[in-house]
Parts: structure tokens; sequence; C-alpha cells
């Protein structure tokens, strides 16, 4: 017997605009005292009119054209018909028909995953339940929203997070969403059945909706555990995919458990009618072309580019995680060549400087591309330690000031004058005669006197010529 | 000098030369209101206070010299979906019985920005669904012409408050003919501009993509000055027009009577119009023919078609407009509901009054999955149809001269247990909406039991300088429109 998982993945982001998406209210709704960033539109007041926000849409339309999509040059908004008391219109203004993208293709690894379609809708309120009620705020209301729809692609649970990994990293390339999913800025919801093959036939369990995963780490692992429900749940009753027995389930975080929330009767009628009070979107190809112009150079094309330099996947794969390190990463190497020195500047980034950034989530770094040039230049010269450069550029990074003054004041060029240091080993090969007594039966413990020679010169002393002027005068 | 009967420019020069005060003309005004609408029941508010206080201050700025808005003192009676910030706006109906709007409609806002008086909110069937008054959820208002008969609607309050010289000018909406029919039935002129020209902001949505926003009043120079001040792009409706906004009242004589082609579309001249309409109609037109205008029979042949493409596309867009009604942020509530079902349910069924829940269902039942294709997406096909069909005609002709109402206004409750023979009351005005097109009515006679009748001048998208030219023409060579009926 062969088992395939097929799923399938909808992933909802959040826009950062500065307003909503059919008002002028602040898209903010994160920590902001409730129901302060609404107005007569995002409350749904009797009168109120929608029009669209041009930059969410021109988002969207950047989002279609990084996955590969085709553009659709006349598109519409449609309403989607359901009464909830966090849809305060009673209809989401979405896209159904024709989305602002359709088609496309994102690379996980080496496979090709296909997407759907790119659209456009609106977020709605958010239902907090507090003693007993249903408390409403409406500041998330007509928050823009995009939702990318993949085919079903994807293949193991691991995969999916991948993806998910490969769509948060390229919507923070383009500038257009946070995508923090303990936030709810990103939100998925995968689609999981097996493709079984079993004496010569082939059976497709039913489809299952998994809904309320609130991190990557869940999402994989829901599906993996649906995988493993979905196949002991066959091989116990055969039941096979049909035009209704689609069900919704939900995630439990805590018992690591997926549940039944309701069976699908058909596909739900949201009584989907093009929106009357927004014209049709229409974009030239003049228009697509300028908003092509915006895309900037993404991951994948970066770690392409790296990779010929002789960087290693997994520095190159770090480096591009991370937009705003990948720029410093490409602007500090720009006029230098040498793979020592790319490495350098790579290990400074992917340690240092990153670790300074998730330390101070909320500053900008003021690391500059001079300071990482300098440190590692002092370094391959050997006038400092990985070491002296690690920390320092760390401090750097924070506080914006020269790296080599900052190592000045602190004394930490390496000493690299033999004769001094030949005093310096002496007395320590006269302080431990045991030591020296070690080494020479086993050559492995140098590393104590190296110590205690760097100890003895306040950490100042290159390693590697310590190394080497130990041995000779032992020996 | 009577007071109650005064043309909006008439006012303004009067103010200035301070023939009378602001506060002297509101009071004229509330007086005969409160004479006249208990027999009348126009309004549902009468914003007595708000009106005074506006007085005074226009009266302060004419004391002070201060330059006056081109509206200055012109009483306005205001149908009540129109939201008024800090004034009641009720739409008619049991769902808003007691809502206070946080802020004002666009149109109503420019009217005020120009020193217009708000007197008083009107009477209209419920969320403007109707075509008598009669679906109001408070009361039914009666035709000043003879309180036994219907003053038409949807803005049926606002037609009876100026014909009953409670207003100097009001305002209405027309989604299927909500303006002209009542200002047909009551003797007034009203004009339905093109769609997008008004900004829809601010006003309850009946059927986003039909609802028009215009006027009353009794003199064409009026209207041409009112659209002049309400009409242009509005940012908070996406579907107003950035097509500039003429000069109407000085354009009043640019639409040259001599060879003007009108065209008389056979489809609404021949059977189920009654005979003394259409005599008036015809002689209004041949009233043109005798300055020049040349009459040229023209067919509208989808024309059967428009009420049918009417009564799927406005309910469906009424079903997802009313869907906002659902008593948890503002309106009427039912309390102590079981759950969240019920809460829905018995709140919408109790407030709702029956002709918004019939069109609720219509519509819902129309966009329904395996319906759709059938109902919603046939009707938007033939609306193009539609539009194609006007748009081939008014190559041919510069206007179109058709009746407002196949017959004159009737009894009340008259036609209240038939839905479908209301419905028949738009069977000549909805198509224009259909469409999108501007359309002026105007008052041409009265019928031999002293009701009056009206006709319609249809025109092309944004050419309603045309239609005020021409109307403009017509009120010099009768005087239909100067008739009050005796109260």
């Amino acid at each position: 017997m062969k088992t395939t998982p097929i799923i399938g993945l909808e992933v909802h982001l959040e826009l950062k605009t500065k307003s909503k998406m059919f008002c002028a209210c602040s898209a903010q709704h994160f920590h902001i005292d409730p129901n302060t960033h609404t107005c007569p539109v995002c409350l749904a007041l009797p009168g109120a009119l929608p029009v669209p926000n041009q930059t969410a849409l021109d988002y969207c339309v950047k989002l279609g054209l990084a996955l590969n999509g085709r553009i659709n040059r006349h598109s519409f908004f449609e309403r989607k018909n359901y009464f909830y008391p966090d849809l305060p219109k009673g209809y989401q203004i979405s896209q159904y028909q024709q989305p602002l993208s359709i088609g496309g293709h994102i690379k996980v690894g080496d496979r090709t995953i296909r997407i759907n379609r790119v659209h456009m809708e609106e977020d709605t309120a958010k239902s907090i339940h507090q003693g007993g009620y249903v408390l409403i705020d409406f500041n998330r209301s007509g928050v823009p929203l995009v939702e990318i729809v993949s085919e079903p692609d994807l293949i193991s649970a691991i995969e999916a997070k991948k993806y998910l990994n490969k769509i948060q990293q390229l919507v923070r390339y383009l500038g257009i969403s946070d995508a923090d999913i303990e936030k709810g800025s990103m939100r998925c919801e995968p689609t999981v059945n097996l493709k079984i093959q079993k004496d010569g036939k082939t059976y497709y369990t039913p489809l299952v909706e998994i809904k309320n995963v609130a991190s990557l780490t869940g999402v994989q692992n829901a599906i993996d555990y649906e995988i493993s429900r979905q196949l002991k749940a066959f091989r116990k009753t055969g039941q096979i995919k049909d035009d209704v027995n689609k069900t919704t389930h939900g995630w439990d975080a805590d018992k690591k458990v997926t549940f039944l929330q309701r069976h699908k009767e058909g596909s739900s009628d949201y009584r989907y009618f093009p929106e009357p009070d927004i014209p049709p979107i229409t974009y030239t190809q003049k228009q697509i072309d300028k908003i092509k112009k915006t895309i900037p150079e993404l991951a994948d094309a970066k770690i392409k580019k790296w990779k010929a330099l002789k960087l290693s996947d997994y520095d190159a794969n770090l480096l591009a995680q991370d937009q705003t390190l990948a720029d410093l990463f490409g602007r500090t190497i720009k006029d230098s060549s040498g793979l020592d020195f790319i490495k350098g500047v790579a290990n400074l980034i992917n340690g240092p400087v990153r670790k300074c950034k998730n330390d101070f989530p909320q500053k900008s770094l003021k690391i500059t591309p001079a300071n990482l040039v300098l440190a590692v230049k002092a370094v391959l010269s050997d006038q400092i330690s990985w070491t002296t450069a690690k920390e320092n550029i760390y401090q750097s990074a924070k506080t914006g000031q020269n790296v080599i003054k900052l190592i000045k004041k602190k004394g930490q060029f390496q000493l690299s004058d033999t004769t001094k240091l030949e005093k310096i080993i002496k007395k320590v090969i006269a302080g431990n005669p045991k030591a020296v007594e070690d080494y020479k039966k086993n050559s492995n413990t140098i590393g104590f006197l190296i110590g205690q020679v760097m100890r003895a010169s306040g950490g100042s002393a290159n390693p590697q010529l310590v190394h080497q002027l130990l041995r000779e005068q032992i020996n | 000098m009577d007071l109650n009967n005064l043309t909006i420019s008439q006012i303004r020069q009067s103010l200035r030369q301070k023939k009378f005060s602001a506060v002297e003309l509101v009071n004229a005004y509330l007086s005969r209101i409160k004479k006249i609408d208990p027999k009348i029941k126009a309004f549902i508010t009468v914003t007595d206070s708000v009106a005074l206080a506006t007085a005074k201050k226009l009266d302060q700025k004419i004391k002070q010299g201060k330059k006056l808005g081109r509206l200055a003192g012109a009483v306005m009676a205001v149908k009540d979906i129109y939201l008024t910030k800090g004034i009641k706006t009720t739409a008619a109906s049991q769902v808003l019985k007691n809502y206070i709007p946080p802020y004002s409609s666009t149109v109503y806002r420019r009217l005020i920005d120009q020193d217009a008086v708000l007197i008083g909110k009107t009477n209209t069937d419920a969320f403007a669904f109707g075509v008598s008054t009669e679906n109001s959820g408070f009361f039914t208002t009666k035709n000043p012409w003879n309180l036994n008969i219907v003053p038409g609607g949807s803005s049926g309050g606002s037609a009876a408050a100026l014909s009953a010289n409670l207003c100097t000018f009001a305002l209405g909406t027309d989604t299927g003919g909500s303006i002209r029919q009542p200002a047909s039935f009551c003797g007034l002129s009203g004009i339905k501009p093109t769609y997008g020209r008004n900004s829809r902001y601010g006003i309850t949505a009946m059927a986003s993509s039909f609802d028009c926003p215009g006027a009353f009043a009794r003199h064409v120079n009026d209207l041409a000055l009112l659209t002049q001040v309400t009409a242009g792009a509005d940012s908070h409706d996406a579907t107003t027009s950035t097509t500039p906004v003429p000069d109407y009242p000085h354009l009043l004589d640019q639409t040259k009577l001599k060879s003007l082609k009108i065209g008389l579309p056979r489809e609404y001249l021949s059977t189920g119009i009654d005979s003394q309409v259409k005599k008036l109609v015809l002689q209004a037109a041949a009233t043109l023919k005798k300055q020049g205008a040349s009459l040229i029979n023209i067919s509208l042949p989808s024309t059967d078609l428009s009420l049918a493409v009417y009564y799927v596309l406005v309910p469906s867009e009424i079903s997802a407009n009313m869907a906002r009604y659902d008593g948890i942020r503002f309106g009427s509530s039912k309390k102590d509901t079981k759950n969240l079902l019920s809460h829905y349910m018995e709140t919408r069924g109790k407030y709702m009054e029956s002709e918004l829940k019939r069109r609720i269902i219509i519509g819902t039942y129309a966009l329904s999955a395996g319906y759709y294709d059938a109902y919603y997406t046939k009707a938007a096909k033939v609306r193009t149809l539609i539009k194609n069909e006007f748009a081939t005609a008014l190559t041919k002709v510069d206007v179109i001269l058709a009746p407002v109402s196949p017959t004159p206004a009737w009894p009340i409750g008259e036609k209240v247990n038939d839905p479908l023979k209301m419905y028949m009351a738009d069977v000549y005005t909805c198509p224009v909406n259909v469409a999108g097109l501007p359309s002026l009515a105007l008052p041409c006679g009265f019928t031999d039991k002293k009701l009056p009748v009206g006709f319609q001048l249809i025109g092309n998208y944004f050419e309603e300088t045309k239609l005020f030219s021409l109307g403009h023409q017509f009120q010099q060579l009768t005087d239909y429109h100067l008739k009050s009926p005796s109260l």
C-alpha cells in the first residue's frame, strides 16, 4: 500500500497599508484600544459606502506578479454574503469570479508548487469571548487582506511548512505584509486528504479543511496528525471522498489533535454577486509593468548568486531569510571579492548583527557596510581575533560606533610582536611545568597553555602565533 | 408677500434686501406645517429648533454683511433616508425608529453648506421600498390635491410637503421612479440625475447600482441650481463621476427647441396607459413641437423586460444591503433572545416591515446557488441590452419624451394587497434607472378629477443641461407648475 498526502493551503495575509481597505481609518489593530480605529464605513452604519484603497490593490498585484501569476486586467469585487457579528455589513467584500491574479507558482526546495489565485478582500472584526459575552473589536474590520490559494501540490507537512516560510519571506521582501502568524497578520488553512494505492486500485480519502492553526509548527503538527488520522480512518471504514463529505476540523494546539467542527453540506451558499458600490478594477499593461519594477531582487535569486560566489548553502539561505540582513550583505560585498572576505562578512552578519537585531526588535540596526569591511579586514590581516570582531560588531550594530575606534579603546588589537609574546610565553612555561609535561606526552593538550598565554596578554595575543611560538619554545 | 411660495433665488434676494428675515420665513413655514401637515402627514420629524437656529445664524450673517450661500434661506424637506448628523433619521422604518446618525449624507451637507435650512424629515415607504408611502413603517402620506389619494412614492412625503407649500424644495431618491412618480402625482418638477452624478454617501442604500438622489422643486431653474450644488465627485462614493458639473442655471436657454428631435417611444404610449394621461403627455409634446421641435416615433422594444430586470436586480442588491440591520451595532434590537440565530431572526422578524422581508426573500432566492445564472446573470445581461437600446435611440433623437406613470395617482388602499399591481406603477420610470440615464419630470396638466399628471424628458448620460434647458422653456410656455392645491 502506498500513501501520498495531498495538501493545499489557503493563506490570508494582512497588508501593511496605512489605512484600511475601504475607508480612511488606520489599519493598525494590534494592541490598540478596542473600537478606536472605526468609522461609519467599517462599522457598516446606514448609508456608508466602501472606497477601495489603491495601495492595497497595487500590493496585491505585486504579490501576484512575484508569484508568477497572470494579472487580471479587468477584475471586480464581489459580495460574499453571510451573517456573523464580526461581519458588520452582513457580507464580506471579496473576489470570486475574477481575482486580481490568476495562476502562478513558487519554488519550495526542488519542487514547484502551483498557485491557483491571489485575490483581494477585507478582514472581519475580532470577536473576544469574555465573561459569557462576545465583545467585538471593529479595529480589524476592513483591514486589507489578500488570499493566496495554492493548488493541492504539497505532499508532506514539512513541505507545507516550508511553503509557508517561503510565502512569509516573499511578502516581507515585497514589503507588503509583516506576515506574523502570532499577531494574526498571516493565517493558514490547510486542506488535506490522502491518495492511497492498494492492490492496483487508487483511493482518495475525504477532504478535511483545518482551521484555527496559530503557528507554523502548528500547521506542520496539524497536517501530520490529520495524515495519520485519515489513514487510520481509511483502514477502519474505507470511506472515500465524494461531493458532499468534505468536513472542517479545528486544531487543538494543547492536545495536538484535530476535531470535527462541521460537515460541509455541498458547498456553502455565499450568494456571491458583483459589488455594486465599487466600479470594476482595471489595470493597464503600463501600470502592471510599473508595479513589476518595484519588486526587489528576491531571496531565490540572491541565494543563487551567493552560492555562485562559493558561499555555503547554509550561509546563503540564512542570509536570504531576512531582507534587511540580505541587503546589508549585498551592499557590504559589493566592491570586494575573495571567499575568505565574503565568508567573514556572512559570519558577522549571521552572528552578531542578527543577534543584535533579535535582541532589539524595536530599534533599527545601526551597522554600516564600512564597519563590517573594517572588522573583516582586521581579522584577515591578523590584527584582531574573530571573538573581538564579533563583540565589537554587535556593539557597532547597536550604537553605530566605528568598530576600529571601539577595538582601539578597549586595547583589543592583537599582539603579533614576537619579542613581546616570547616573553609572556616564557613566563607561562615557567609557571606551568605540569602542563608542559602533559603537552610533551600528548600534543592535544596545548589548548590549556594557549589559554594561559591569551589570559596573560589580556586577550590581545594572536592565537595562531602563540600556538606556533609555544611549540617552538617547548620543543 | 406669500412667504410660502417663493423660488430659491427670490428668497436669497429678499433676505439680502431685508424684505423679511430668515427667522420670519422659517416661522411662516413652521406655522403652515403646524396647520396643514396634520392633514397631509408629510413629515416624520419637523426640525423646528434646528431650522430656527439655522435661520438665526443666517440673519446674523446678513446683518454682518457676510457672503451668503447660494441657497440662503431656502427651506428644505429631506426624505428620511438621508442621514442628518445628530437629527433622527428613521428611513420610515421601525428598524431605525430611534436612530440618530453620527454623520451626514454628502448631498445634504452640500446643501447646508450653501445655507439651505432643514425644516424636517419626510415620510417615505420604509427604506424607500414602494411607490405610494403606504409601506411606511409609521403612516401613509396623503396627496395634497386629494386627501384620499396617494401622493406617490417612495419620496411621497417630500412631494406632498412641497406640493402643500410646506418647504421651498425637497430631496428625494429615485431607484425606479421614486422622485419622478410622486412629482407627477403631486404636480411638481423632479430631477433624477445620471447615475453617479449625485453622491449616495450617507443615504440608506436600497439598490446600489440604481439609487439616484435628486430634488423636487416647482421651477426647473431651482432644480438646475440645486443640482449644480449637489452634483460632482465625492471621495466617499466610488461610483460618483468626475465629469465636470456644468453651470446649469446659466445654461437654461442653451438648447434650442427649433430643429430639436424629440423621440416618442411607441412602447410607452400604446397599451396599458390611461387615456387622459396619454392625452396630456401628447399635448405637452405638441407644445414643444409648436416651438419648432420635431417629434419622432421611436421604439424601445425591451421596455417590457425592464420591470422584470428591475425586480430581479433590485431585490438582489437589497438582500445584501439590508443585512447590516441586525440590531447589533445600532437600530432596533430584540432583547433576551436565546442565541445568535434567534437574535437575528427575532430582531429582523419583529422590526422589518413586510415589504422589506418580501424583497429580501426575492433577492436571496435570486442569488442562491442554482438560481443565480437564471435570474441575476440573465437580468444583468438584459440590463446591458436595455442600455444599448437607449443608446441607439439617443443617436437618432436628442431627447426622449414619455409619460411618468401609466395612471394618475390612485386611492389610498387600492393596491396594498396586490404587490404586482404596485410594481407596475414603475413601468415607465424604472427603464431609465436600469440604464442609469438622467430624467426630468414636469407637470403637464390635470385629469378631470383634478389630479396632476406629469411627463418625463430622458436625456443621454450627463446631459442634465439639455433637460433643464428644455424643462425651463416648457415652463415658460405653460403654467401647470404654478398651480397649488387648495388646503
